[in-house]
């Protein structure tokens, strides 16, 4: 029970990453799916999100200064 | 949860509850609810089409024949504020209140006094919109995006649609958190986010965008009403305000809201092209990040809208590129429907016919829409008729055909009778050919360079303009076979059995008798 919580707690930043970076995309396995329901709290989520948000608009910003420099 | 809304509603409700136009007056169930919210947005759907009929009257032919342009700029903003506030929006609430606490095994709305008075509002806010008309200086007249400096220049008509407008969005607002609170809360036992039906994750993720949206519009308008009389400068350039500071505010809200009337149509879609393809959805949880997706990001893309009213190249392109990206998600949507209808043991009753019309259609609106958001061609088109035939492809063969798909889907639940399914498909091929005759032809009078919001047009507009004005009528007329066939659905129907749609999986199906009693759910269901 110990391991298995343990284990959560190591992957949890990069399954929040990856979670939100797979709701940018809209896809997303159903065993993942249901790994993230089980895993990750909703506040994980939304300040995931919400950064996730940030680094979409400053990484479509860059894309934007690169094409009209 | 069960046995308190047992002990609440279950003895005295059954029993005592009023009859005749008090019960529908005082009523907190959510079927009444419902069913309030979806007689009200036809009501308002014919209203809306009857100033159509009058917009497409006086374009039959070049020159004015029929409405003065004070008059017919009149019925250019009342049809797009009626279709998109009165008509669309209440019955996609109007189908969440009936299916959503029958498809999560909920006894009812979680506030179901608040919820009486979210309906309620809402024949108030439509009948200052109405009766604006019959004021000194008529209706607002300066489209249904209401930009200064006509929104501060016209008359009482524009104090009325404000206060409407606010009023509605209050009763949105109301609306959006009791749908919140419902699914995040009275979910039956057992049934996890992960397991609830497409059409309820559709719609929580559509409250939270109209929670988020709905307050920037009260902002908005609240400003013009102070700018009107008040002596406030937000958008006055004579005070120092800024005109353009209102499209900003504007689309802030004005692009989530374009999401708010597709998503549960998404919704509704992916309820009804697995029950009739006799598979599971393909790809549930990619469908529930793509919406998630989707709203995401709507709320970066507003500018588009705005590409001509002046902006640095730096911010057209980003509003370009955040706007095109959105074709991603929605293409996994698309392939997802597709994937469902691949190999599945396909049957093509009315809703179907209206789902599968759904996609095509809807395909047609989304990749115009991906030409509207390259700014060259958008500089091209913007206020011509191209922009009309785009957004009419996306909400009305997007939102209204899936508005139709669910009705003719649930109708045999709803009343416990069915609809005749033979008038069901002349009103699909009917609403099929009209449709396209109204608006493929927009696309070409908009290349040609025909604007928006005018009643007289140059002469080389007139052959389509014409093709366009018989498929409006047609396309109106069609719709008047929808309400016969509703009535007599409910009238003289054949009684339907629980399980109308043999693929069907969700809980009003499987748990519930047909027609669904006034009480569902007061002990939660059993979930595997």
């Amino acid at each position: 029970m110990n391991k298995i919580d343990t284990q959560q707690k190591k992957a949890t930043v990069l399954q929040i990453a990856r979670a939100v970076l797979s709701a940018f995309m809209g896809i997303r396995k159903k065993s993942d799916h249901e790994f993230d329901a089980e895993t990750l709290k909703p506040m994980q989520v939304i300040i995931g999100g919400l950064i996730g948000g940030v680094l979409f608009v400053i990484s479509v910003l860059l894309l934007v200064n690169f094409v009209v420099r | 949860m069960a046995a308190v809304h047992g002990d609440a509603h279950g003895h005295g409700h059954d029993d005592h509850h009023p009859s005749g136009i008090m019960r529908w007056i005082t009523t907190t169930n959510h079927k009444d609810i419902g069913t309030m919210y979806l007689w009200f947005s036809l009501a308002m759907f014919f209203v809306g089409g009857t100033l159509a009929m009058g917009i497409r009257a006086e374009l039959y032919q070049p020159g004015i024949q029929i409405l003065e342009p004070e008059l017919f700029n009149q019925f250019t903003t009342l049809h797009g504020l009626i279709m998109v506030f009165g008509a669309i929006m209440p019955a996609f609430v109007g189908f969440a209140n009936w299916q959503i606490p029958m498809m999560i095994g909920a006894p009812d709305m979680a506030f179901a006094r608040m919820n009486n008075w979210s309906f309620w509002l809402l024949p108030v806010a439509a009948s200052l919109l109405v009766v604006s008309f019959f004021v000194p200086g008529g209706a607002a007249a300066g489209g249904w995006t209401f930009y200064p400096p006509l929104s501060t220049q016209g008359g009482l008509g524009v104090d009325l649609m404000i206060f409407a407008v606010h009023i509605l969005g209050a009763s949105s607002i109301m609306g959006s958190i009791n749908i919140i609170t419902t699914i995040l809360n009275m979910r039956a036992p057992g049934m996890t986010l992960m397991k609830m039906p497409m059409f309820v994750w559709t719609w929580l993720i559509t409250a939270y965008l109209l929670v988020l949206v709905m307050p920037v519009l009260a902002g908005t308008v609240t400003m013009l009403l102070t700018d009107r009389h008040f002596g406030t400068s937000f958008f006055n350039a004579a005070g120092g305000g800024d005109p353009v500071l209102f499209q900003h505010i504007f689309w802030f809200f004005g692009h989530p809201e374009v999401y708010i009337m597709i998503l549960p149509s998404f919704g509704i879609v992916s309820e009804v092209i697995p029950t009739f393809s006799r598979k599971p959805l393909f790809g549930y949880s990619s469908m529930v990040y793509a919406t998630a997706s989707i709203a995401i990001l709507s709320c970066f893309v507003w500018a588009h809208h705005m590409f001509t009213s002046g902006m640095p190249v730096v911010g057209q392109l980003f509003f370009m590129y955040a706007t095109m990206l959105i074709a991603v998600p929605t293409g996994v949507k698309v392939f997802n429907w597709t994937a469902t209808m691949w190999r599945g043991s396909m049957s093509f009753e009315t809703p179907m016919l209206f789902s599968v019309g759904f996609i095509f259609l809807f395909v047609i609106g989304g990749f115009s829409g991906v030409i509207c958001a390259i700014v060259p061609i958008d500089i091209q088109v913007q206020d011509t008729y191209y922009v009309i035939a785009h957004f009419h492809y996306v909400l009305v063969s997007g939102s209204l055909f899936a508005l139709f798909a669910g009705a003719y889907y649930w109708l045999p639940k709803w009343t416990g009778r069915m609809y005749n399914e033979t008038l069901g498909k002349w009103h699909f091929w009917l609403s099929m050919f009209f449709f396209n005759l109204t608006f493929f032809v927009q696309h070409f009078l908009g290349l040609a360079g025909m604007p928006r919001r005018i009643p007289d047009y140059a002469l080389q507009f007139a052959d389509f303009n014409m093709v366009s004005s018989l498929g409006a009528f047609g396309f109106g007329m069609t719709q008047v076979l929808f309400v016969y066939i509703v009535i007599n659905c409910i009238r003289s129907g054949e009684k339907a059995p629980q399980k109308v749609w043999d693929g069907a999986t969700t809980l009003e199906w499987t748990h519930l008798p047909t027609p669904a009693p006034y009480h569902s759910f007061e002990k939660p269901p059993v979930l595997k």
